[in-house]
């Protein structure tokens, strides 16, 4: 019998974008509860925020507070473009997203796609970075202020605004593209070509924009810094600087251009959207293969494990080895370990060089211009990206841990597996870096150096992040987005993983003091000292770590288990 | 062994989580050999008990015996002659059901070439072979719950601890998986779930127990705790609340 459908007659209450703040408020506030620690490592990454806010301020108000006008253009120009990049970039490669409220939650609500967008993007705007950079982009309205009066202050505080709109925008619009193309098998190497080839660029960009940096004079910066603001990079950021300096027409045009970026921007998330509220359903089955060939032990190890005994220790090292490509959480890791290492040691050795050596005879011995001392630092911060990778690799199993705390396998072979596996993807690529690197700075010889600074920073770094990762495990959320955080802590995540770089830093500093000290000698030793640091420092983490992990494996699996 | 140890033997174990107490002292003795069925409503703490009774829990106090090791004093012995199954089936779904097998064996320590024909067996048997190629994480929730069945019994434990093995399982699978177990036990295996499914627990076991609000409300035999009525009437006595509508939800029928 069919049911009449009655529409209501009572009027249904529209949701707005005030609900979903709310939401969020609430959310965050339920984490935090019953969990000092969580509280007070917020507010010291609240204070970090407020630190990096104040001198963002002081940096943009600069201008206006010396009344030096001609460089307004250029520090909003530029300061903003960077703002822009970075909150384009660092969620990529770093961070991830706060995903308190995930899209996939609300699939099954009646909200009109406008009605989501609005209010997950006005969710979004509550955070302590969206705050900082409000702060400090306040320093650009202090400088129109005082250069143009009321009106362009008035001017500046809109611009700003829209500028900050858009940073959320753009960093919400590109991780979510990237997770639907990572999420989904098919394009998937895509995906990874496509960041591979984003990074390749990245490096000549950056040491081109560095030389002409260099031969330039302000003038002609200034110049660039005018181009760039008519672009949406730049344009909500100088619309204030406009109106003081008497362009007053440029200002709606540019808040135009502003608004315009701003919508293709979210209607270009609002797409993606789509996909990640249906989740890893879109995804697609794989197809059913069959043909399988050989035991079920043979199908477990890889190629890249083959060498691996066929007990114990391999088959962690197989499944640890199989889950770096198949998880996209994991592979997005590796992916950023490639880019990053691929681009940061050109950009501080090229570039940095020609920068500190600004007045140089001419460009051609830029190159020249590194030492064994910068090229070792490079490689340390290389080396410490690739270990922090492993800060929270329980938190990538999530509950499925059990399985090994059942069978109670003794933390420290589960540890030293675990670096295993993940050595032999990133030590190849280390190994790439290094050798890419020695040939771009034109000095073959230097290859020891270089290798033996990345393997003995990529040891100790993963001795340190064992330690963190049995220590300071926490569980990650399970949707599909493999740029996702957890519920709001992201502040507090983002505050472990700096310590975790920190710490591993530290412990690699002999090898830069031993490249400063030792001179020429260093070059022939750099190799088998650094790899035999590296190698002793896993093997003592793993042996430490591995102790602590035996006592405390059930917590770590309730850590790492997310809440439902 | 001239003592007989019983398959599992909890004592007080207890465990609160933020204040609330999930599991308030449990005493349960699981004779060897027996098919001992864990009932409760949801929230009852079956999880949170079979949790700390396998290793995966710490509890705030008490011990639990696996065959008279005792799980937190000397965990690898005890785990050694366990099986287990979590809730929710918590696997490596990364993987597909055979590399599953091995690396569970090999995990355990085992022959590989013993893994290579018992996983065989396994996933013949539990009609898991056609999966090929697919994923844990694409397959089914019945299948998943074979899979998690297949882990558990590959290494031969002694004893078997399954959290509700039987939940989001369709009739076929939930038969196979009948006959598996009862076969584990007539081979001299003790077999522990936890279930709200009364039907299943009337048919197989041999001992139930009925947990609510953390604590145990009736143990022994199933004969002994069901008397001459229905399990679903002893269960539903023993846990109480609700079980039919009043006044409200008029609404509902409009």
């Amino acid at each position: 019998m069919a049911v009449p459908v009655s529409t209501d007659a009572t009027p249904v209450r529209t949701v707005s974008a005030r609900h979903f703040v709310r939401l969020k408020l609430r959310v965050m506030g339920n984490n935090f509860r019953g969990q000092g620690w969580r509280i007070a490592l917020f507010i010291g990454g609240a204070l970090l925020g407020l630190w990096f806010a104040v001198s963002g301020f002081f940096l943009f108000a600069l201008p206006g507070l010396t009344g030096e006008g001609q460089y307004a253009v250029l520090v909003a120009a530029a300061g903003g473009g960077l703002l822009v990049l970075g909150w384009l970039l660092l969620p990529l490669v770093f961070f991830g997203v706060d995903e308190t409220l995930d899209p996939a939650r609300f699939a099954l609500l009646p909200l009109t796609r406008r009605t989501l967008v609005t209010g997950l993007f006005a969710a979004a705007l509550v955070s302590v970075p969206v705050l900082a950079v409000l702060i400090a982009s306040f320093g650009l309205v202090l400088t129109a202020w005082s250069l143009g009066g009321w009106s362009a202050g008035l001017v500046a505080v809109v611009g700003v605004i829209a500028g900050l709109l858009l940073c959320v925008a753009a960093s919400r619009a590109l991780t979510s593209a990237f997770a639907t193309m990572l999420r989904s098998r098919r394009v998937r190497d895509l995906a990874a070509v496509l960041l591979a080839v984003t990074a390749a660029l990245l490096g000549p960009l950056q040491v081109f924009g560095l030389a002409a940096l260099r031969e330039a004079d302000w003038t002609r910066l200034t110049g660039v810094a005018t181009v760039i603001g008519w672009t949406p990079f730049g344009a909500p950021w100088t619309a204030g600087i406009d109106v003081a300096q008497g362009r007053v027409w440029a200002a709606p045009v540019k808040l135009l251009i502003t608004v315009v970026a701003l919508g293709a921007l979210l209607a270009w998330w609002s797409r993606s959207l789509e996909s990640a509220m249906v989740g890893a359903a879109s995804a697609g089955k794989a197809p059913v293969q069959r043909g399988v060939t050989g035991g079920a032990v043979a199908q477990l190890f890889p190629r890249i494990a083959g060498w691996a005994r066929r007990d114990r220790f391999g088959a962690l090292v197989a499944r640890e080895a199989r889950y770096w490509w198949r998880d996209a959480r994991r592979r997005a890791n590796l992916i950023t370990i490639a880019v990053v290492g691929i681009f940061v040691p050109v950009m501080i050795n090229l570039g940095g060089a020609g920068f500190v050596a600004g007045d140089g005879p001419d460009s051609t011995t830029s190159a020249a211009n590194s030492s064994p001392v910068l090229v070792t630092i490079s490689m340390l911060f290389v080396g410490v990206v690739a270990a922090v990778t492993l800060a929270n690799q329980f938190g990538f199993d999530g509950s499925a841990y059990a399985v090994n705390v059942v069978a109670g396998v003794p933390g420290r072979v589960e540890l030293g597996a675990r670096m295993t596996a993940f050595s032999l993807y990133v030590l190849p690529m280390l190994a790439f870096v290094a050798v890419v690197l020695s040939i771009v700075l034109g000095r073959p010889g230097w290859i020891g150096l270089t290798i033996g600074g990345l393997v003995a920073t990529y040891g100790a770094g993963l001795a340190v992040n064992s330690l963190v990762s049995v220590l300071g495990a926490y569980s990650l959320p399970e949707t599909s987005n493999p740029f996702a955080m957890n519920s709001g802590a992201g502040v507090a995540k983002g505050l472990l993983t700096l310590l975790a770089m920190l710490a591993s830093a530290v412990a690699a500093v002999p090898m830069v003091v031993a490249a400063a000290l030792l001179g020429d000698a260093w070059l022939w030793l750099a190799l088998p000292v650094g790899a035999a640091y590296g190698l002793g420092a896993a093997l003592l983490g793993a042996y430490l770590a591995g102790d602590v992990l035996d006592r405390r494996q059930p917590e770590l699996l309730a850590t790492v288990t997310p809440r439902r | 062994m001239t003592v007989e140890h019983p398959a599992l033997a909890l004592r007080g174990l207890a465990k609160r989580f933020d204040g609330t107490i999930a599991v308030a002292g449990v005493d349960l003795d699981v004779p060897a050999g027996s098919f001992y069925g864990l009932l409760g409503p949801n929230g009852a703490g079956k999880t949170t008990t079979l949790s700390m009774a396998v290793g995966l829990l710490r509890p705030d106090a008490g011990s639990a015996r696996v065959l008279g090791q005792d799980v937190w004093q000397d965990p690898v012995a005890a785990k050694r002659l366990l099986g287990v199954m979590p809730d929710g089936v918590r696997l490596f779904d990364r993987l597909t059901g055979a590399e599953l097998l091995a690396y569970n064996g090999l995990l355990r320590g085992m022959d590989p070439a013993v893994v290579d024909q018992r996983a065989a067996e396994l996933l013949d048997v539990l009609a898991l072979g056609d999966a090929g190629r697919t994923l844990v994480v694409d397959y089914s929730a019945g299948m998943k719950k074979k899979i998690g069945l297949a882990c558990a019994l590959l290494h031969g434990p002694r004893v078997l601890v399954l959290d509700e093995p039987f939940e989001a399982v369709d009739p076929v699978s939930a038969a196979l998986i009948r006959d598996i177990l009862t076969r584990y036990a007539a081979g001299g295996g003790t077999v522990v779930f936890s279930s709200h499914v009364m039907e299943v627990v009337e048919r197989l076991c041999s001992h139930v127990a009925i947990l609510a609000s953390g604590t145990i409300k009736r143990v022994g035999t199933i004969g002994e705790v069901r008397g001459d009525r229905s399990l679903e009437q002893v269960f539903v006595e023993v846990v109480g609340g609700r079980t039919a509508t009043g006044e409200e939800l008029s609404w509902l029928s409009r």
